[in-house]
Parts: C-alpha cells; sequence; structure tokens
C-alpha cells in the first residue's frame, strides 16, 4: 500500500513557480487561495533555498486533530482530506498546521473565512471520484485516475517529488549520494516523524 | 468558447464512470494504482528508477476518454516545451505532463503550467476595433482590412513604402515569420523587423562573425555532459527553467563546475559552484582577465588553436593589457577568483558557456559575444558533447523567426540583401526579380546616383520612433515612419518609452495585431485616431513548426480554433496581401483554403529555398512524425533509437542538409568533427574569403589562409581545409559526375551562363549538397574561426564603458565609439557619452540600473500579466535595492518608490525590494511591466475589458542612449537611477 | 496541576522563540556588498535541520503579497495542537467540573444560605432597569458563547458520537456565528459594566474584613458590607479582566492576520482558552450564589429590589448609606416606590 508523501529537493528547486500554477490550472483554485507556495530561504544570499511547501499530508496531522468538527479523514494512500460539507471554517488548523497549508477565501474575513481548503494531492474529496461534486469542492482527482499530483509532475527540474514515501526517499538517496550535498527533505522531521539517512 | 468549467466536468464525470465500472468489477482505487503501475509512471521520468518501460506503456494512449489529445509547443521560451492538451468540444480542458517530449520530460515552468488560461480568454481582445476621436469602437474584419489597406497606400504613395515600419514576432511559426518577410518583401522594404533585435540579435552577428552560424551551437540536453558550466549574463532558472533540469542533473552527475558571473545574485546563482559579482556592462574585461590567466599559464588549446582558429594572437596583445590589477578596477572581480575560474574553465572540460541578454544587451554587444566565443575557441571548446557557445534564446520561436529573416539586413535564412540574394528568392518564389525591384524606394544621393533601399538594412526596432521624431533630412530614407504595422510586439520593450510614446502619436496609422491590445493601447493617450486593434490567435491556435534554441524543429497542433474573432497570422497576412494586390503572386505556389494559407505548403516552400541553412530538409511530414514518435528519441543524445524516425535527431536541428529525401539526420552540434556531415557533423564555416592579406610590423604583407588547417570531420574525403562547394568545385574534385540529370538541369536553369558558379546554397535540386555529404565534406567548407573579425568595427573586441556609466573616470581609457550613421539613422552615442560625463550624471544618478526577466512574466508582459494564474503572483512592479542603498535612503522593503532616470526627466512610481540580490550600487527591474507612466495608471487607455490584471510602470521609461555598432541592439542592461521613498 | 503548568511555559516558550526571530529578523544587518573572492552557494546552502534548530521555525520570502505564507514551516503548530488537544481539556475539564463539584459539595454542605431574619416585606431598590438590562445583555451573551466554546473544545469528544457528524457540524457552525456575533454585545456588556459600577468595586478596608471573615460563608456571620462585597467585587474584576482579555484574543482570532501572525494567534487561543474556562467556572460559582445558593439574592437582578432585611444582613453598610442618603432627603425614591409597592403584594 502506497503511504504518499511530498519531498520537496530543495537543491533542485529554482522557485519556478510551476508547481503553484500547475495546481491552479488544474483544480482552477481561485486568485488568493495557494494550496502551493514556493518560500525561498536566505534570499539574494549565498545559500540561498527555495522550497515548495503545501500540505505534507502529516502523519497523524494536526490538523485533523484540533479539527472540533472532525471533518478531516486520511485515506488508504496517507493522503489527509477534509469534507467542506463539515468545515465550519473556524481557523484551527491554520493555527496548528506547521506548513501554513489550509487556505481560507478572504471574503467574510469576519464571522466566517468560509469553507477552508488545501492540498488534496490531487486526490479530490468524500464526494464519488472524478464526479461534478467533487471537482467544484476540491477539484480534480488525478490520483483516481491513476496519475500523480500535477505540481510535481510538472516541475521544471524533478525537484518537487510526490508518490510513494519510500520510492521518494530512494530518489532523493541516489541523488545526494551522486552528487555529494543535500540540504535536507523539508519538511519531512516535522511532518512524519522521520528524516531521510543521507 | 467560454463553457470551459461545465465541460471540464464532463471529462471527470466520463472519468468516474470508467473508473466506477472497474470499481464494481473488484477493483477499489489503490487496486488500480498499483496494477496500472501508474504510481511509478510519473516518478518514473524521474530518473535513477528501473521503471522506464512502465513510463512509457502508460504515455503511450490518451488520458482521459473522451478527450483528444493536442501537442503544441509552449509559447514562453526557446526551450521548446512539448505542451499536452485534452480537448473535449473544441474546448481546452485539461493539461497533462508531455514525458515523451526528449526536451522537456513532462516539466514546465510557470507559465508552461498556466498556459491554458490564455486560451480561455478572459482578458483577450474579442474583435477588431479602431480609435475614433479616443474611443474604441467595435468594426468588422472586412472594414478593418480595407480601412488599413486604403491608409497603406496612402502613405505608400506619399512618402514611399519605407514609411510603413513592420515589426513582426518571435510568437509567429516558423510559417508566420517566412510569410512576414515575404510580406515586407512584396511591398518594397527592409525595415522588418522582431523581438531578436532587442534579445540576441548581436549574439547572431557575433557568432555568426565568428564561426559562421548564429545560434546556438550544442543545445539544452548536451549540457548534461560539461564538466564546467559558465554562465554570464543569463539568469536560466528564471527565463528557461527547464533548461535547469539538464542544468543541475549534469551538475549532479559530472559533479561539475557551475560558474554564474552576474551582477545580481540570480536564482541561477543560488545553484552554482561560484558566483562572481561582476559590474553591469563589464563583459570583455573579465573574460581578457580570464584568458590573461589562461595564456600566461598556458591552458589554452594550442592544437585547436592553431587547426581551427584565425587571429588569436592579436587577442594575445589585447589580452596582455587586462592584468588581474585592471581587471578589477574596472569590473570589481578579485584576480585570485578570476584565475580559479579560468582555470576551471580551461583545463576541467568540456566547457560550455552560457550566455542572454545579460550581455547582449549593450552598446559592446556583439563584442561581448565575440569575446565569449573567443575564450571558447582558446581553450578548444567548440565543436563537440559539452562544449560550446550554449544561447539561450527568448521566446518559443525567436531563433525560427532570426532563421527566416523578420530581420533587417537578411532575406529568410541570412541570405543577405545583396542582387543574388534577391534573384535566389525570387527564384523560389517563382516571382520575377525587377517586380521587387519595382517596390523599393530609390533614393537619389547628392552627386545624383539612385540607390534602391532593396540592398540596404532597414531601420532597428529599437530606433523606429527616432525615425518617426528626427527630422525627415537626417534619415537615409525617402521619408520619416508614418506608420507602424505591428503583429505580435509589445511596445514596452525598447528602451527610451518617453520618445516612443511621442512616435506614436506622431504616427499616422498604427496597427496591432496580438491576442492583446499591448502597451502600444495605452502608451500614447495624445492619439485619438488612426489606430487599429486586430485580434490575433494565439499560438495554441494555430498549427505550423517552431525552431526552438537548439535549432530544432517542432510541429505544434491547432489545440482549438481561434477564439472568438480571432484570426491566424497568416489569414491577416493574406488579407491585407489580398487588399494591397499582391497575394495572387505571394502566394502562388501556397494553397489558402477559406483565407487561410495552409501551413505545410509554406514550410515547403522554406525547404526548397533553405539550402543556406539548412532548413531544406524538415518537410512537414518528418516534423511530424518527429511529433507523433517522440518517445523514440533519448533524451541524452536526442537520437532516435527505434521507430519511423530511426536516427533521425529530435526536430532535425539545423543545418539538416539536402532534401527531405535526403534524410539527413539534422545537427545536434554544429561544427562537431568527431561525427560525419551525414550523421550531423560538420566544420567551421569559411564566408570570410579564403586568405587574407595581413601587414606585418616591418610592413610586408602577407596572405594567410582562413581554411582549416589539418583538421576535417569523420569521414571526410578531403583531409584539410576547404573552400564552399560550387559546381566548379564538384568539377576540380571530379566529383560533378555524381549529380543526376535532373540536378544537373536544374544548376543549369539557375545559371544558364556560367553553371560553374552555383554554390551549394542557392542550388535548389541540393545535388551539390548531396554530392559534397556523400564525399564526407560540409557543403559549406572547412575554415577556420576568427579570433579576429576583420570587417566588425571592432575586430579585437576592446572594453568600452557603457554611455552612462557610473566610473566616468574610465571614459576617457575606455569610451564608447565614435558617432556614424548606422541603419539610415545617427548614432550619437559618443556625444551623449561625453555629455554624461561633462555633466555629472553619475554624481545625481548614482546607482546602476539593469533589467531582467521574471520566471512568471515574458516579454513586455501583456500576455502574461492578462493570465490570472501567473498575474497572482507577481502584482506589482518593483526595483530591487541593496539593503546599504535603501538603508541611506529610509527606503523599507515593499515600500513605494520613485525611481529617475539619466534621461527625459524620467520617473516611475513602484516598489522597492531591498534584497542582497544586488550588490550596493545597484538596481535592477523587471522589464515586463507597462501600462503605468509616470506614477499614473493608464487602465482607462485600455479597451474595456482587455486591460491585463496587472500593470505597472515600464522599465525601459527609465533606460537610456546607446545602440551596439554592428546591430542596432539598445542598452537596458546598463544605465544610471536615483531612489527616492515614494 | 505543575504538568499544566509546565506545559503552558512551553507553550509560552515557542511564542517567545517567533518574537526572537523577528528581533534576529530586524536586527540583521546587510553583509557588505563587497565581493568576497571565493562564493560557493551551493556549498554554503541553508540546511534545514540548522534552520529549525536556531529557531525553531523557518521564514523567507514569497512573491505573492500574501505574507503569511512566507513561513516555511512552523513544527509550533505541532506543540499548539498538544496544547489544544491535550493541556486545555485538562485544565476546562479540572476547572469546571471542580468547580460544579465544589458546588456540589457546598451546597449539600451548607445547603441554601437563608435569610436569617425571615423577609420584612419591604424592599429596596438594588439594581435599576439599565443595570439589570446590561447584565442580563451580558450574561445572555456569556451563556451562549460559553457553551458556543466549550463545544469547539469539548463537542467532538462529548456531543458529536451522539448526534452524528452532519448534525454536529451543523450545530458547530450555528455555535461557531453565534459566538462570533455575539462577542460584540458581550463586549459592549462588559465595557458597560465596567464603566457603571466600577465606582463601588474599589477594593477598601471593609473588603479587608470581609474576607477575613470568609465573607459569612460558612456559618451564619455576616461580615459588613457595601453595595458590593469583596466576593462580589471579586466577580466584578473577573468580569471585566476575564471578559477584556478574552474580548481582546477572541478579536484577534476573529480577524486573522490583523496585528498578529500565526505565532500570535496561537498565543491568543491559549489565554482565550484559559480565560475562558476559568471564567465559565468562576461564573459558575457566580450563578450558583445568585439562584439557589442564597435566599432572596435572585431577585435583585431579577426584579432590581431586595428585601430590606437581605440588604441588612448582606450589604449592611450599603443599607446603612441609603437610609443616611433617605434621611438627608425624607426617604430615598427607592425606599419610597418599595414601599408603596410593598403592601400591593
Amino acid at each position: 500500500m502506497a503511504r504518499m508523501k511530498f519531498l520537496c529537493d530543495a537543491d533542485r528547486c529554482i522557485e519556478c513557480n510551476a508547481c503553484v500554477t500547475a495546481c491552479k490550472n488544474e483544480h482552477e483554485v481561485p486568485w488568493g487561495i495557494n494550496r502551493r507556495r514556493v518560500v525561498t530561504i536566505n534570499d539574494g544570499k549565498p545559500g540561498e533555498r527555495s522550497v515548495s511547501m503545501a500540505c505534507m499530508h502529516c502523519t497523524d496531522a494536526p490538523c485533523a486533530a484540533v479539527c472540533p468538527v472532525d471533518c478531516f479523514y486520511t485515506t488508504a494512500d496517507a493522503v489527509v482530506l477534509h469534507s467542506k460539507d463539515l468545515c465550519i471554517g473556524c481557523g484551527y488548523c491554520f493555527y496548528a498546521c506547521p506548513f501554513g497549508a489550509p487556505q481560507y477565501p478572504k471574503v467574510g474575513n469576519f464571522g466566517s473565512r468560509g469553507k477552508m481548503d488545501k492540498c488534496t494531492f490531487c486526490a479530490g474529496g468524500p464526494e464519488a471520484d472524478g464526479s461534478k461534486a467533487e471537482y467544484e469542492k476540491y477539484g480534480a482527482n488525478r490520483l483516481a485516475e491513476g496519475k500523480l499530483p500535477l505540481c510535481a509532475e510538472m516541475c521544471s527540474t524533478k525537484s518537487l517529488l510526490a508518490g510513494d514515501g519510500d520510492v521518494i526517499a530512494q530518489i532523493y538517496k541516489e541523488r545526494v549520494s551522486r552528487r555529494g550535498y543535500g540540504s535536507g527533505a523539508w519538511g519531512w522531521q516535522t511532518a512524519y516523524r522521520e528524516a531521510i539517512a543521507t | 468558447m467560454l463553457t470551459k468549467r461545465s465541460e471540464r466536468q464532463a471529462r471527470r464525470g466520463s472519468l468516474a464512470a470508467a473508473i466506477g465500472s472497474q470499481e464494481t468489477g473488484g477493483f477499489d482505487r489503490r487496486t488500480f494504482l498499483r496494477r496500472s503501475g501508474l504510481v511509478a509512471g510519473g516518478l518514473a521520468a524521474l530518473g535513477a528508477l528501473p521503471l522506464a518501460s512502465v513510463r512509457k506503456a502508460e504515455a503511450a494512449g490518451p488520458a482521459v476518454a473522451g478527450a483528444t489529445i493536442r501537442k503544441n509547443i509552449c509559447t514562453h521560451c526557446s526551450v521548446g516545451c512539448t505542451l499536452i492538451a485534452e480537448v473535449s468540444n473544441g474546448v481546452w480542458i485539461g493539461q497533462e505532463p508531455g514525458w515523451d517530449s526528449p526536451i522537456n520530460r513532462g516539466s514546465h515552468c510557470a507559465k508552461g503550467a498556466a498556459t491554458r488560461e490564455l486560451v480561455h480568454g478572459d482578458r483577450r481582445l474579442r474583435y477588431p476595433m479602431k480609435l475614433v476621436n479616443g474611443q474604441w469602437t467595435r468594426i468588422s474584419w472586412d472594414v478593418a482590412i480595407n480601412e488599413i489597406g486604403y491608409k497603406m497606400m496612402e502613405i505608400r504613395a506619399k512618402s514611399g513604402a519605407d514609411s510603413v515600419y513592420h515589426l513582426g514576432s518571435a510568437k509567429f511559426t516558423n510559417e508566420g515569420a517566412f510569410l512576414f518577410r515575404k510580406f515586407a518583401a512584396f511591398w518594397g522594404t527592409n525595415s522588418v523587423d522582431h523581438q531578436a533585435r532587442i534579445c540576441h540579435s548581436t549574439t547572431v552577428a557575433g557568432v555568426a562573425n565568428t564561426w559562421g552560424y548564429g545560434a546556438q551551437t550544442n543545445s539544452y540536453t548536451d549540457i548534461r555532459n560539461s564538466k564546467t558550466i559558465l554562465f554570464i549574463g543569463s539568469n536560466a532558472a528564471e527565463a528557461h527553467p527547464v533548461s535547469l533540469q539538464h542544468i543541475l542533473e549534469g551538475k549532479e552527475s559530472n559533479r561539475a563546475n557551475m560558474i554564474v558571473m552576474d551582477p545580481r545574485m540570480t536564482r541561477t546563482a543560488a545553484h552554482a559552484t561560484e558566483y562572481v559579482r561582476i559590474r553591469s556592462g563589464t563583459d570583455i574585461p573579465v573574460i581578457w582577465g580570464m584568458l590573461h590567466h589562461i595564456f600566461k599559464n598556458g591552458w589554452e588549446d594550442k592544437q585547436f588553436i592553431e587547426q581551427r582558429v584565425y587571429g588569436m594572437d592579436d587577442i594575445r596583445k589585447e589580452v596582455e593589457k587586462w592584468t588581474p590589477e585592471e581587471v578589477e578596477r574596472v569590473t570589481g572581480v578579485p584576480g585570485a577568483q578570476l584565475e580559479r575560474v579560468a582555470k576551471m574553465f580551461a583545463t576541467q572540460k568540456p566547457s560550455t558557456l552560457i550566455w542572454c541578454m545579460g550581455s547582449t544587451q549593450h552598446t559592446v554587444g556583439t563584442a561581448n559575444v565575440r569575446a565569449f566565443c573567443i575564450a571558447l575557441l582558446a581553450t578548444g571548446n567548440v565543436g563537440g558533447p559539452g562544449r560550446g557557445a550554449n544561447i539561450f534564446r527568448g521566446h518559443t520561436n525567436v531563433q525560427g523567426a532570426t532563421d527566416l529573416g523578420v530581420d533587417i539586413a537578411t532575406l529568410p535564412l541570412y541570405y543577405g540583401l545583396v542582387e543574388g540574394a534577391w534573384r535566389h528568392w525570387s527564384r523560389v518564389w517563382e516571382v520575377d526579380y525587377n517586380y521587387f525591384a519595382d517596390r523599393f524606394d530609390k533614393t537619389t544621393a547628392a552627386d545624383g546616383k539612385v540607390t534602391s533601399t532593396m540592398n540596404t538594412p532597414g531601420i532597428p526596432s529599437t530606433r523606429w520612433f527616432d525615425a518617426t521624431l528626427l527630422d525627415k533630412k537626417e534619415i537615409r530614407q525617402k521619408d520619416n515612419i508614418k506608420a507602424m504595422f505591428v503583429m505580435g510586439h509589445g511596445g514596452n520593450t525598447v528602451t527610451r518609452v518617453p520618445q516612443a510614446q511621442k512616435g506614436v502619436e506622431k504616427l499616422e496609422l498604427l496597427v496591432v495585431c496580438d491576442p492583446h491590445p499591448t502597451t502600444w493601447a495605452s502608451m500614447a493617450p495624445g492619439r485619438k485616431n488612426g489606430t487599429y486593434l486586430l485580434p490575433i490567435a494565439t499560438s495554441y491556435e494555430t498549427n505550423g513548426s517552431r525552431t526552438a534554441s537548439n535549432r530544432a524543429l517542432q510541429w505544434g497542433e491547432q489545440i482549438v480554433k481561434p477564439i472568438f474573432e480571432s484570426k491566424d497570422d497568416l489569414e491577416v497576412m493574406y488579407l491585407l496581401a489580398k487588399k494591397l494586390g499582391f497575394a495572387d503572386l505571394m502566394f502562388k505556389n501556397i494553397k489558402v483554403e477559406n483565407n487561410l494559407p495552409v501551413p505545410e505548403d509554406i514550410l515547403r516552400e522554406i525547404n526548397r529555398g533553405g539550402f543556406s541553412t539548412g532548413y531544406c530538409g524538415q518537410s512537414p511530414e518528418r516534423l511530424k512524425s518527429h511529433m507523433a514518435n517522440q518517445k523514440d528519441f533519448d533524451m541524452r543524445t536526442q537520437r532516435a533509437d527505434a521507430g519511423p524516425n530511426k536516427g533521425d535527431y529530435y526536430g532535425l536541428p539545423w543545418p539538416c542538409w539536402g532534401t527531405p529525401e535526403f534524410k539527413h539526420p539534422g545537427t545536434p552540434l554544429l561544427y562537431n568533427t568527431n561525427l560525419s556531415v551525414k550523421e550531423g557533423g560538420g566544420t567551421f564555416r569559411p564566408r570570410f574569403g579564403l586568405e587574407r592579406e595581413e601587414t606585418l610590423p616591418d610592413g610586408t604583407k602577407r596572405k594567410v589562409s582562413l581554411l582549416g588547417n589539418g583538421y576535417y570531420s569523420k569521414d571526410s574525403e578531403i583531409k584539410d581545409g576547404y573552400p564552399e562547394f560550387t559546381l566548379g568545385v564538384l568539377k576540380k574534385l571530379g566529383w560533378d559526375k555524381d549529380l543526376t540529370e535532373a540536378e544537373m538541369a536544374v544548376i543549369n536553369k539557375i545559371n544558364p551562363t556560367t553553371p560553374d558558379v552555383v554554390s551549394w546554397a542557392i542550388d535548389l535540386s541540393g545535388g551539390i549538397q548531396r554530392v559534397a555529404i556523400e564525399h564526407g565534406c560540409t557543403p559549406y567548407g572547412n575554415g577556420k574561426a576568427r579570433a579576429n573579425a576583420f570587417g566588425l568595427p571592432d575586430p579585437i573586441p576592446v572594453h568600452r564603458e557603457p554611455i552612462y556609466t557610473p566610473r566616468p573616470d574610465l571614459v576617457a581609457k575606455y569610451p564608447t565609439l565614435p558617432n556614424a550613421v548606422q541603419f539610415r539613422v545617427p548614432n550619437i552615442g559618443f556625444d551623449v557619452q561625453k555629455a554624461a560625463v561633462d555633466k555629472g550624471i553619475a554624481k545625481q544618478f548614482p546607482l546602476i540600473l539593469t533589467s531582467g526577466r521574471l520566471v512568471e512574466y515574458e516579454g513586455g508582459g501583456e500576455e502574461t500579466r492578462s493570465n490570472k494564474w501567473l498575474a497572482e503572483l507577481q502584482q506589482d512592479m518593483f526595483v530591487e535595492i541593496n539593503p546599504a542603498d535603501a538603508a541611506e535612503r529610509g527606503i523599507k522593503d515593499g515600500g513605494w518608490v520613485w525611481v529617475t532616470g539619466a534621461e527625459n526627466n524620467s520617473k516611475a512610481k513602484m516598489k522597492a525590494l531591498v534584497t542582497e540580490r544586488v550588490g550596493k550600487g545597484v538596481t535592477w527591474s523587471p522589464f515586463h511591466f507597462g501600462g503605468w507612466f509616470e506614477g499614473v495608471d493608464q487602465r482607462a487607455n485600455y479597451p474595456k475589458g482587455t486591460d491585463p490584471i496587472v500593470l505597472g510602470e515600464s522599465v525601459n521609461s527609465l533606460t537610456t542612449y546607446g545602440f551596439d555598432p554592428v546591430t542596432g541592439m539598445h542598452e537596458p542592461k546598463a544605465t544610471l537611477c536615483q531612489v527616492r521613498a515614494a | 496541576m505543575f504538568g499544566i503548568l509546565a506545559k503552558l511555559l512551553m507553550q509560552v516558550r515557542f511564542v517567545a522563540g517567533a518574537l526572537a526571530l523577528a528581533l534576529v529578523i530586524a536586527v540583521a544587518a546587510p553583509a557588505s556588498a563587497q565581493q568576497p573572492s571565493s562564493v560557493n552557494p551551493t556549498a554554503s546552502a541553508v540546511q534545514e535541520r540548522q534552520l529549525l534548530q536556531e529557531l525553531n521555525r523557518i521564514q523567507g520570502r514569497v512573491t505573492i503579497p500574501d505574507k503569511k505564507s512566507d513561513v516555511l514551516e512552523q513544527p509550533a503548530g505541532r506543540e499548539w495542537r498538544q496544547w489544544h488537544q491535550v493541556t486545555l481539556r485538562w485544565i476546562g475539564a479540572i476547572a469546571i467540573l471542580g468547580m460544579l463539584a465544589l458546588l456540589v459539595v457546598f451546597y449539600l454542605a451548607r445547603g441554601q444560605v437563608k435569610l436569617q431574619s425571615g423577609f420584612s416585606g419591604r424592599k429596596i431598590v438594588r439594581f435599576n432597569g439599565v443595570e439589570r438590562f446590561v447584565h442580563w445583555l451580558t450574561a445572555t451573551c456569556f451563556l451562549v458563547l460559553a457553551i458556543s466554546g466549550l463545544n469547539v473544545t469539548f463537542g467532538k469528544a462529548l456531543l458529536l458520537p451522539l448526534i452524528g457528524p452532519s448534525a454536529f457540524s451543523i450545530w458547530s457552525e450555528l455555535a461557531k456565528y453565534s459566538h462570533n456575533f455575539l462577542s460584540f454585545p458581550f463586549t459592549i456588556g462588559v465595557i458597560l459594566i465596567f464603566l457603571m459600577w466600577i465606582g463601588s468595586n474599589i477594593p477598601n478596608r471593609n473588603d479587608v474584613e470581609w474576607v477575613k471573615r470568609g465573607g459569612g460563608i460558612i456559618g451564619n456571620d455576616h461580615p459588613p458590607a457595601e453595595h458590593f462585597n469583596a466576593g462580589q467585587k471579586m466577580i466584578y474584576w473577573i468580569v471585566v479582566l476575564g471578559g477584556g482579555a478574552s474580548a481582546v484574543t477572541g478579536y484577534l482570532l476573529l480577524f486573522p492576520f490583523y496585528g498578529t501572525e500565526i505565532s500570535g494567534m496561537q498565543l491568543a487561543q491559549i489565554v482565550h482558552s484559559v480565560v475562558a474556562v476559568l471564567f465559565i467556572a468562576a461564573m459558575l460559582g457566580h450563578i450558583y450564589i445568585g439562584t439557589i445558593g442564597m435566599q432572596g439574592a435572585f431577585e435583585a437582578m431579577g426584579e432590581g429590589t431586595v428585601d430590606v432585611n437581605w440588604a441588612k444582613e448582606h450589604h449592611s453598610l450599603w443599607l446603612e448609606q441609603e437610609k443616611a442618603r433617605a434621611g438627608a432627603t425624607g426617604a430615598t425614591d427607592a425606599q419610597r416606590r418599595a414601599t408603596a409597592a410593598g403592601p400591593a403584594e
């Protein structure tokens, strides 16, 4: 059984933002909602690295734990999804998320932030796979089509990897041993409580 | 056309049904994923995993039931990424990674991944419009074509053909570019230009003047083979992101040196192993500084120089002056660092040199490029895998548009403007030579000598407004420019926007053919009439071939029909040609279906005449077969190892010799002597004579051969240098017997009186090429590359300070070239530089201003700033400023600032980005913005609903005078400014 | 209890860490523009582990204007989750259940505090209409806020299994809206309470005496008290300060990223929830004593008047003050009205 994970190889990431727009394109995500973003650390200094970040689909996800209405669920592929029907837009998942993944429609900042939106690992939501309702609420369900998340598939330098955790960890390990350096599997320790030994 | 969302759901629905049925058959989602092997499918393309077979099996079939798959080429840079579109009921509903492309392997950058939005068309021009008393008014296509054609003829009658400027596009297909050049020829002007003028014109000139062809010698994918990769003036990570896939993988697997020389610590520099910060506009001193160490330590490739290079000793002399101390004084680069870099470049080979607009956009652009070529020649780094001049170009088809002569100085495929060139194309077009001669303006000089502008280069796109604003007497043509006919070119991409605005106001006719209104529509608020906007289909709504930077052609399929009332470029050219009365002649051999010329026929016409550059072998059939069978091509070698195109290199990179039937595989690496010419090998091209008379210091003269010295390409029957092939040469060698009767007949028809002078380039039978290649020889000959490019203003590149330099103390020693008349207009750079020094401009404007590209936007930016998925990522025009400079001025990161420029009292309001990317004393701005002027939003000037989402000041409002003497290239990369908090 | 404190301290620590980071960023001076002679960006690449060790948070630059998105990683979210899921529940449960238990025990042991001298039948006005309106406005809002707030923390465990996810979500969303909207009248109420009664709630020497004598809760003692005794003053200050604190932190949460960023909101949530549960516990005591805990007390806020005997027993000084004032003017208006009303009943 696959345990889906993301891994951004910062030594490859060039902040081209393909992952960001691929996500927008695939799911028609509205302006202001950024399911994925690229953050550049040490901008302009030697040692600068960019990292593409979205929901990491944590092991024992904190968002799910703190959700007052229990709207999160984890699929058999270990993808953390949520139900927008159950979500009450309280914002608690945003406090708990180590990666800033949950997004809210900006309108209704007062009273309600609206239904939370976040990366689905291109796996849709609780509705029937590929249904119109699912697409409207969560975007495309590529996993059900047998495809991986488009952000990783379109990554310009193959920096962003998505797929079974063991497989992508192996790819990363091989890269690091081939080139002799690696700034780390960003977010893994926090999200999965494990690091990739290199 | 705008029912995109519901259509999209239809696709998902049908797919859900498909999967649903599997589920009832005992599949759950995981089983489905596992059994189809698709979990690993995407991953396999990441390399290093033994899953390639799985990937190929997956990628063969259409991804989605009910949707058709169409392949096109991403339009936003020259890498040539394949774009896979899913189309349902005529609507582009989704985009998938093109795993099979040997160029991008499914990858895209922000622009490529967002490109579907471009065809949604939220901000597109929907129908033809015309400015009536300052109001945009909808008109029909018929009215538009009639009125424009009438006005053009009126201007022609009054002011001559040269008064109508033809500004074309790097976004044309090859067929569009060729047709545009042909259109200008039929109209009777050489003032036909496109974006290459302002990006790589100096590259083309500098490189062609060194070794024959002005193009990237190797390819993006070949950089995987390099051991040392040197970038100068290139921020490929933002300008050519997908190229970084190959560069970084190469860097990793070869543990290669990656050196980035730039005034700015770019996203590319972040991944370098050595970052060298240089002062803008000092490329030559840096390179000469490197060569100083190379020659001093004997790291040069002596055999290579001996066999394949002319004039290297002249370079040694110039380089001697550039001691580490002088280099550091001028460039700021410490000697120790430069020595380390020089050693890596010269000794850890193969080395490649990558450059871009950071180096080309200078008054010394051509000389910069020449210096780069010389560095490669001195270290023997040309003509093999992992080596070469890897020139990254900027648009999907800027290489093709350059090749096909959307250029002021040449007819298609670099035939030039000489009579022989016109006669060649007259033969190909089957139009009488005299027809063209009659179409051009004649000027009478003071001595009464009449010359036709047919043989003189036109006015470069950087100077059109000078040709509008200057006194008629100062322009070497019949009259000022009165009309701009613009197809696919922004108005804010050239320096000195305040002047351009005045130029726009003065035009009698402005025609903008584009998917968007572009900055042309907004930049002249004073204009009330005589402006036409014609909606043009994007690249994705057309069929045709595009030439990527690596000279490979790819056939893009129309993804959807032109949206709204948009028309294909080809159709507009046809309609206008018809109105102007030369359509029958112009389309003599091109089928026109429903007003749309058939692109395949145009490509065949290119093939029939494209011998000089090897555009002769890439028939539409071959190109389509390559696209359909991408999976057969190996990413590393670019060669098909199976399938119908077995043995071909992907996209038949030019030169692809002979007729399509000759089946030349294309030339993946130029001047590669390790392959036979038939397999894609070649030699340097002798195009500057066979020998040169040199005067020695003692006054004696000697003749030096410019032909290759004891080197040759694999399997060559001539084991030494040789001149280009003509029938006469073949006869001397006794190879003329190999020509067929049909070929001989064609040759005799070309020149019935002296057929011996018919060369490989004008032999329409392809026979001379065929025979030369059969004997292992390069049709153009085997010559030496020129380190000394006699004939250029600076045959040996010398450092010249930018017109507006922050170091006026260096101007006396390194002044710019004297004033001269170039391309029909005066270039008074010398006076401007002198005045700037005298007036102490560098004190008033102490910061260097340089410009560059953002990954989210392209060119003038109207297209990409109208794309909501991209616009969201860069919402404001900004200027990067060093924290120290910002602190001195009380400027905060993200705060508003006024940037003032050294000319025209220019000022621009933008946001400050305080960052150490730029060093102290340097500022940087992206060049994609437009639609603001002097702090005022010009949004109201756009026709309603077509304004780009994001507007901002154009950096070119601040950039200044300065032109390369060889090509008319402007100088937006080194000027001065001042910044203060707003 | 110590464990809880330790955890609380831990929560505070990461907030402090975030503040320290902000400081470091602000202070970091720009490096010299002078080019060092060896720059190898690859070799000097930032390492995730190192950054996290330094600041427990990684921040950078993003191109989108949404500045909050420039925080790449803040593992503190995990700690906040620990707080929210474990610590807060313990604090809440102990405070609220403990208070309930205390009251039950007290009630069983002490029973209702009876009016020793019986009802005199004569009434005196204790709270006028405005005062009562403000009290009940605040009180109703408080009840709704308390219930909807508790739902966020305990609903998932207690209510959701009973009514199912759909119903629970609908209820929770309603609860959330009520919580958000009623916060405004509640805040107004708290402000009015503050202004209205501040004069009678300044602690003084009488309160010391009152406290010394345990407020007379045990036994039949009746320490003298003014309009508000020390216990009531305590309630007043709990309402004013607790209400104020929960209002301020609540608004920070209600308007995310206005003035705070994520760690600030985590801190705000911590303060909000701790104050809230303690507030609720205190209010349980207040409700108890105002209703079944003390005979004759509810009338004060219910009808606005109290029996003179009740006043004598519980607020002797206040009654004297009132009488003195009445003596000066003949009789206070209140007394006149009360006396007039008395026989009619």
